[in-house]
């Protein structure tokens, strides 16, 4: 063992390990939007169909709803949650206008392939108050994607369709080969959703915008192949210090 | 959904380029990729009215002018005497019936027609099948064919159940489950309704008869039937979407006209229905709800002109959508429609700023054990909470599993725990230090949720010259608690290898803990490491076996140390991997060091070979060996 007083000794480098590079990005995100204002929200990732899929105007029809794309649970009296959006319906109910805040964390779907896994991450946010617009919806969106991926990024949005938005659009970013990337989904807060929170939807509107953690994480570390992340390989989990 | 190119500028007065039309349906919602001169179309599930030519051509009517006419027939339509029995009302409130009997001599398919299967690149099956394909691709109605001459009784629809075997026209054989709606006569079913129509009524290359059914199907009745039982049907998806309730005699007569322009036609007869009034959805004509919810300011003029060009009418107080828009019912629906014709790219950014408020961090304990734990080497990881077979019967059951191996939820993270650490072992790590935070849920008086923390361990303390001949044992984790005044040793397990698998005999450590305010609560941590705040671009992992040598340095000149450490940490070689000090003596009475240094040597591409990793060792040999005062024992040149 070397004498505590040898000048001579060489470098004792300690391995520090690391959070996994999921919830590094989770937080990331999640620490941008509290430093925007929004308040964090949490919720279980057992649910049942009322707050998974009825609150946010998910018909009982809708494909969402079957059996192959949702995992159902103790003969179907609750579900793995299929997004982080229960937990903005949970916190509408609990709280008053005006009100912001996000949620984060694990959502479920019956998938799994090279480019879908049964579980991933989610993080959502929704502002409610009087006189809310698409323009500052717009804003915000332009915001955490100047901060995600630097202020020369190109985004354009796209018209597109979520039964608890209206209007939807889902947010594509210009990669460097020059292939449009779909980044996230947003909207305003569809005012059936409003009505079931027992919110005056002629006072007040909502809008709201959901990222897939995996999907960004992919981009940002330049990560091709979505079930690495889920390996726990240290060689992998290493290189995210 | 593929569309060609051609077909769309058939009803296009103006002539855009495929690129410029591209861009005008992305400004409108409608996701495609372009292969050759076809649209691959990926329209939103509330786009029903956009599955063929005609739908697509009305939304770009906003941008073209447009001829949107097709040829039909117009001719009197004598009734048709059918003995139809609607018993489902509610799930098919409009239905149509038009017979055709042709002559015998059939022409070559017309410059459409051909032009339809050459673009869309699909097989011709029989003449009225085709008619049947080209005139929902042309006005998006799917309609289904029968021989008329196999059907000599009454036809019904009804929602039957479990209704047993049905033989389909694509050859295959379906177990009718549950309630389905169907069409069938006094001998068997003859078409699951909006899916699939029967092998024994299908028409084929002699048919010279044919009954056209066309309906509007309750799109709830048809939804997640084409999973169910697996079929690819191209009606089934129109109808889950919903078709326009009002255009069935429009498409009747179309089909009759194609048929009229490759045969003689013997006889026609029509029969139609409506067993409820469609009644058109109306939304407030609201302007000023409809500028505060965009931001913007429209102009009434502008307003009515945007949904005039979608077939819109509007009066003082109304708007009407047309009979095809099943998806309008608000005045978000109407911004949006107005926000897709301006462009979401041209509508303004309005500052978003929320109230500013004062970040009061609270203390947080989960946050505060994961530093402790990065600090001493240790790794997160993320498992899904799939597991099979019960352990317990607090554990949750998935009702709808991936495979009987992912049957349920876990009660504890020990298992996945175990399957990463076994993982890294069979990479040749010899350190292995994880952890994970999750939730667990359990079946206890309705669902329990628990936020859990999971440690495991085995192999080396570290690599550097202290650490590497110690091994991890429960001391060395409860070390590690009790220098944050936490005593986690009773929780601290050695988990047996006997009946994992692997030959590996080093202990296993592994610890579960609760976060709880009572047991395991760090209210404040300094953490040692900063994590650094970019974003590293990730380096592919070889896959290929990686080797190791160890060199151990003579050294009597000290201040020779710093210099070899210095050469030897900025040796660069495409296949070193990695490389530390895992050995250092200081020999006083003979006053010599001796360091030793262990190099990993791996490549991205191919298994390494002896050669490979002598070339890499001669190299940082001869680097050593310019040094004065370094020797390496034991080396023969």
């Amino acid at each position: 063992m070397p004498s505590s007083k040898d000048i001579n000794l060489p470098e004792l480098v300690f391995e520090y390990g690391t959070n996994h590079p999921i919830n590094i990005m989770k937080d990331s995100i999640m620490n941008l939007l509290l430093s925007f204002g929004f308040e964090l929200a949490e919720g279980p990732e057992i649910e049942t169909e009322k707050f998974n899929f009825d609150m946010l105007n998910i018909k009982k029809t809708h494909p969402a709803r079957q059996m192959h794309d949702t995992f159902y649970l103790n003969s179907k009296s609750h579900l793995l949650r299929t997004h982080t959006s229960p937990v903005q319906i949970r916190g509408m109910l609990e709280k008053k206008p005006p009100m912001a805040f996000i949620s984060g964390g694990k959502v479920y779907r019956k998938d799994d392939d090279s480019t879908h896994l049964p579980m991933f991450h989610q993080v959502e946010g929704i502002y409610v108050n009087e006189d809310v617009s698409f323009t500052e919806l717009k804003d915000l969106i332009y915001k955490i994607i100047h901060s995600l991926f630097g202020e020369e990024i190109e985004l354009r949005f796209r018209p597109s369709y979520f039964p608890f938005t209206e209007p939807s659009a889902e947010v594509d970013i210009l990669s460097e080969d020059g292939k449009w990337l779909e980044i996230l989904g947003c909207g305003i807060v569809n005012p059936q959703v409003i009505i079931n929170c027992n919110i005056d939807p002629k006072r007040y509107r909502g809008l709201a915008f959901g990222l897939g953690i995996e999907r960004i994480a992919m981009l940002k570390y330049g990560v091709n192949d979505i079930r690495e992340f889920y390996k726990s390989n240290l060689d992998f989990l290493s290189q995210f210090k | 959904m593929k569309i060609a190119y051609q077909h769309i500028l058939k009803n296009l007065k103006e002539k855009p380029s495929i690129d410029e039309i591209s861009e005008k349906l992305f400004q409108l919602g409608h996701e495609h990729e372009i292969f050759g001169n076809v649209f691959h179309m990926e329209f939103t599930p509330n786009r029903g009215d956009c599955l063929s030519v005609l739908g697509l051509c009305r939304d770009l009517s906003v941008f073209y002018k447009t001829e949107l006419n097709y040829d039909i027939y117009k001719g009197q339509l004598s009734p048709l005497k059918i003995d139809f029995i609607n018993n489902a009302e509610k799930s098919c409130p409009h239905i149509s019936f038009l017979k055709i009997e042709i002559g015998e001599n059939i022409k070559s398919y017309n410059k459409d027609l051909e032009s339809y299967f050459s673009e869309m690149d699909i097989k011709k099956n029989n003449f009225f099948t085709d008619i049947s394909n080209y005139v929902s691709y042309e006005i998006g109605h799917p309609t289904h064919c029968y021989d008329a001459s196999k059907i000599n009784s009454s036809i019904y629809i009804e929602k039957r159940k479990d209704t047993g075997i049905f033989k389909t026209l694509l050859d295959t054989e379906l177990k009718l489950t549950g309630p389905n709606l169907v069409f069938y006569t006094e001998d068997e079913i003859i078409n699951l309704a909006g899916i699939v129509g029967s092998k024994s009524t299908a028409c084929s290359e002699t048919t010279n008869s044919v009954l056209v059914e066309c309906a509007y199907f309750n799109p709830e009745e048809i939804i997640g039937k084409s999973v169910k039982y697996d079929i690819q049907s191209e009606a089934a998806y129109k109808f889950e979407r919903g078709v326009d309730p009002l255009s069935q005699e429009q498409v009747l007569r179309r089909f009759l006209k194609i048929v009229s322009e490759h045969t003689d036609i013997l006889s026609v007869s029509y029969f139609s229905k409506n067993y409820s009034a469609y009644k058109y959805p109306s939304v407030d004509n609201n302007l000023r709800e409809i500028n505060k919810i965009l931001g913007i300011n429209l102009s009434v003029n502008e307003f009515e002109h945007y949904l005039e060009s979608l077939n819109f009418k509007i009066d003082d107080k109304n708007i009407t959508p047309p009979s095809y828009r099943s998806d309008i019912y608000s005045c978000n629906d109407i911004a949006e429609e107005i926000a897709r014709i301006i462009g979401y790219d041209n509508i303004p950014r309005k500052e978003f700023q929320l109230p500013k408020k004062a970040l009061s961090k609270k203390y947080n304990s989960e946050e505060n054990i994961k530093n402790l734990l990065i600090d001493n080497g240790f790794y997160e990881v993320i498992n899904n909470p799939f597991v099979p077979k019960s352990k317990s019967e607090l554990m949750i059951k998935v009702d709808n599993p991936l495979d009987s191996n992912r049957e349920y939820l876990r009660l504890d993270l020990k298992d996945s725990l175990v399957n990463n650490l076994l993982y890294n072992e069979r990479r040749q790590q010899d350190s292995i230090k994880l952890f994970e935070i999750s939730d667990i849920y359990l079946q206890i008086e309705g669902i329990q949720k628990k936020r859990i923390l999971g440690i495991i361990a085995s192999g080396r303390v570290g690599k550097n010259y202290e650490d590497f001949s110690k091994k991890i044992n429960i001391n060395y984790l409860e070390k590690i608690f009790e220098s944050v005044n936490l005593n986690i040793k009773s929780d601290i397990i050695n988990i047996s290898r006997d009946n994992l698998d692997t030959k590996l005999k080093t202990p296993i450590i592994y610890t579960e803990l609760e976060f709880d305010e009572d047991s395991l609560n760090l209210r404040k941590y300094n953490q040692l490491n900063k994590p650094s705040t970019l974003f590293k671009r990730y380096v592919p992992i070889s896959e290929y076996p990686s080797s190791s040598r160890d060199l151990s340095f003579a050294i009597k000149d000290f201040n020779q140390l710093k210099e070899l450490e210095r050469q030897l940490f900025n040796f660069e070689h495409e296949l070193l991997k990695d490389l530390y000090i895992f050995d250092y003596y200081k020999n006083e009475d003979v006053q010599e060091i001796k360091i030793g240094f262990r190099f990993v040597i791996q490549s991205s591409k191919r298994t390494i070979t002896d050669d490979d990793v002598a070339n890499v060792m001669n190299d940082i040999i001869k680097l050593a060996l310019k040094l004065n005062g370094i020797t390496i024992p034991g080396l023969k040149i």
